[in-house]
């Protein structure tokens, strides 16, 4: 498989501050590679190393075989960039916006209206085309960023938290053109601190935490890793009670309540099912609902960054504030 | 050489693009036009209120000051604000090398100071009884004149990534330079030490150029030592932006 983007050794520091430190890995062709951690953790530090917009402290960069540092320009030729906060031209047109995209990434003038044209309508923006970017929603406008990163047809694309603070049928809409796009063979580079969207969308995910690369896997590895034991959800008819007698069932490792449903954790699963039906028939209730869970890229998260799931979901929602603020 | 060649000219089409999106995006706003357009009458009549001075004395000053503000009023938003609003980072995102940006930027500052001195010059001279003896040294003194201006307004915005923070020194510096200059006063009027000042300023050497455009007769050596010096500056103060940008950006 062809290596796209080989990043050996790359170190990142901003005086005393290390943003990325001693980091390594390798992004094939075709592939949605993404890259995820808490916030502070370097991702957008390492993406703007690796798109010639921040020159790294030491370590080597290649991008479609060219180094980023010494031949930065020929790099970028084969790169779309989407920033994490969208830097179209406010004071512009969609259309404006697009053709003086074209204009600077060598489109041929021949083919830049209807390159304009196409893009316009993939992402929906056709009709509002000649409107000022000013009055677009943050949805649009972020369709029209990574419209203005695709104006070449770059085979890689560089994505920094494309989703961050749009509402779901943005995210969804952008999410499906993100998987479109690599259908169509462009190899895709995600930033993203949506461990869902890392879930859904990439083949393997690099998580980084405290400027290091914890571990670089596909997302069902990574799950599998985390795989010590499983959980059944089961609910009853009736909840009093019930926790300390459950928990008190052979086989049963931990109990939790979450909602109307126990969490088991058991070492066992075909058993205590078994013994869960056993226990309800001699206690007189009736099974409601009955699950067998797998671990979550999040409780993989959870487990390699040691970030507890509180601190986490905090952390999305001051980003979801910060990004509609 | 080719393939120099190609670059090369690949690099001016971009900067021109820069430059003609600047245009759309900042000639039109009313602080430039108020900036560039009056800044140089105001100072003018401010000067020379109590006073009678001659106008084809003070007529190449006026033309610079244009030129000076002009293009300085474009460099000092264009630079720090696209870097403020993050659109300067879609400049670096494009296959363009930082030098090709700046050059684009500086362009766009040069074409407005050279519209804002050509506006100074039609008003002022069917007026003034002037006599435009040398035109095209008039108009190149002009067009050199506003380049360096852009030049150095692309130099003195580079550190800063915000207009508030551009804007004062910026201004302190073209207002030091039209006083110190012989904008409004012939150098050799002014006491010795500032005329050693004035000798250091681009100012100078761009009235100078200018003046010679409504002079009788050409001083060949002194036309050929203002292009040199006004070019020489304009490059360093190209060189220099590069150099700052590179060192902040990063």
């Amino acid at each position: 498989m062809d290596t796209v983007v080989s990043v050996q050794n790359l170190t990142k520091r901003y005086g005393r501050i290390t943003a990325v430190d001693n980091i390594s890995f390798e992004v094939n062709h075709g592939e949605i590679f993404g890259f995820l951690g808490p916030n502070g953790a370097g991702k957008t530090t390492t993406q703007r190393v690796l798109t010639g917009l921040t020159k790294p402290t030491s370590g080597k960069v290649k991008v479609a075989g060219y180094d980023v540092t010494k031949e930065t320009v020929k790099a970028k030729a084969s790169m779309g960039i989407v920033p994490e906060v969208s830097n179209v031209y406010d004071e512009m047109s969609a259309w404006d916006n697009l053709i003086f995209a074209s204009q600077l990434h060598d489109v041929p003038r021949s083919n830049r209206r209807n390159r304009a044209k196409e893009l316009l309508e993939l992402f929906g923006l056709f009709e509002r085309r000649m409107d000022r970017v000013g009055t677009y929603s943050r949805g649009m406008k972020r369709r029209l960023t990574i419209a203005a990163a695709l104006v070449a047809e770059p085979p890689i694309l560089f994505l920094d938290e494309p989703t961050t603070g749009l509402d779901v049928q943005s995210s969804r809409l952008i999410r499906s053109y993100i998987k479109d796009l690599n259908k169509n063979g462009t190899t895709i580079f995600l930033t993203t601190h949506y461990i869902e969207e890392a879930d859904q969308l990439c083949q393997r995910v690099a998580i980084i935490n405290h400027a290091k690369i914890v571990t670089i896997a596909s997302p069902e590895k990574l799950k599998t890793s985390v795989e010590k034991h499983q959980i059944i959800e089961v609910s009853f008819n009736k909840i009093d009670n019930l926790e300390s007698r459950l928990s008190s069932l052979s086989g049963v490792i931990k109990i939790s309540l979450s909602g109307d449903k126990f969490m088991l954790h058991v070492d066992n699963t075909s058993e205590s099912i078994a013994t869960l039906v056993n226990f309800a028939k001699d206690n007189g209730l009736v099974i409601m609902s009955l699950n067998t869970l797998k671990p979550t890229l999040e409780d993989a998260f959870v487990e390699l960054t040691g970030i507890s799931p509180e601190v986490l979901t905090r952390e999305k929602e001051e980003k979801k504030g910060a990004a509609v603020g | 050489m080719l393939l120099l060649a190609n670059r090369l000219v690949s690099g001016i089409v971009k900067a021109a693009y820069i430059a003609k999106k600047d245009a759309k995006l900042y000639y039109f706003k009313w602080p430039n036009i108020t900036f560039g357009l009056f800044l140089p009458a105001i100072i003018y009549i401010a000067f020379s209120l109590g006073r009678s001075p001659e106008i084809a004395s003070t007529l190449p000053g006026l033309v610079a000051m244009a030129g000076l503000f002009g293009a300085g009023a474009i460099l000092s938003v264009a630079l720090p604000l696209e870097r403020a609003k993050g659109t300067f980072d879609r400049l670096r995102a494009a296959p363009v090398s930082l030098t090709t940006i700046v050059v684009g930027k500086t362009l766009g500052g040069f074409f407005f100071g050279t519209v804002l001195s050509t506006v100074y010059s039609l008003i002022v001279i069917p007026f003034s009884g002037v006599v435009l003896v040398n035109p095209v040294v008039f108009a190149f003194g002009i067009v050199l004149s506003s380049f360096t201006f852009s030049a150095l307004g692309a130099c003195m915005s580079a550190p800063f990534g915000d207009v508030p923070e551009a804007m004062p020194p910026a201004t302190l510096i073209r207002v030091l330079m039209v006083f110190l200059g012989g904008v409004l006063l012939p150098v050799t009027a002014m006491p010795g030490f500032l005329q050693f000042i004035a000798f250091l300023l681009p100012i100078t050497y761009a009235v100078d150029l200018i003046r010679q455009g409504l002079a009788i007769q050409i001083a060949t050596q002194m036309l050929l030592l203002d292009i040199a010096i006004l070019i020489a500056f304009a490059v360093s103060f190209l060189g220099l932006a590069v150099l700052i940008l590179k060192r902040t950006l990063h």
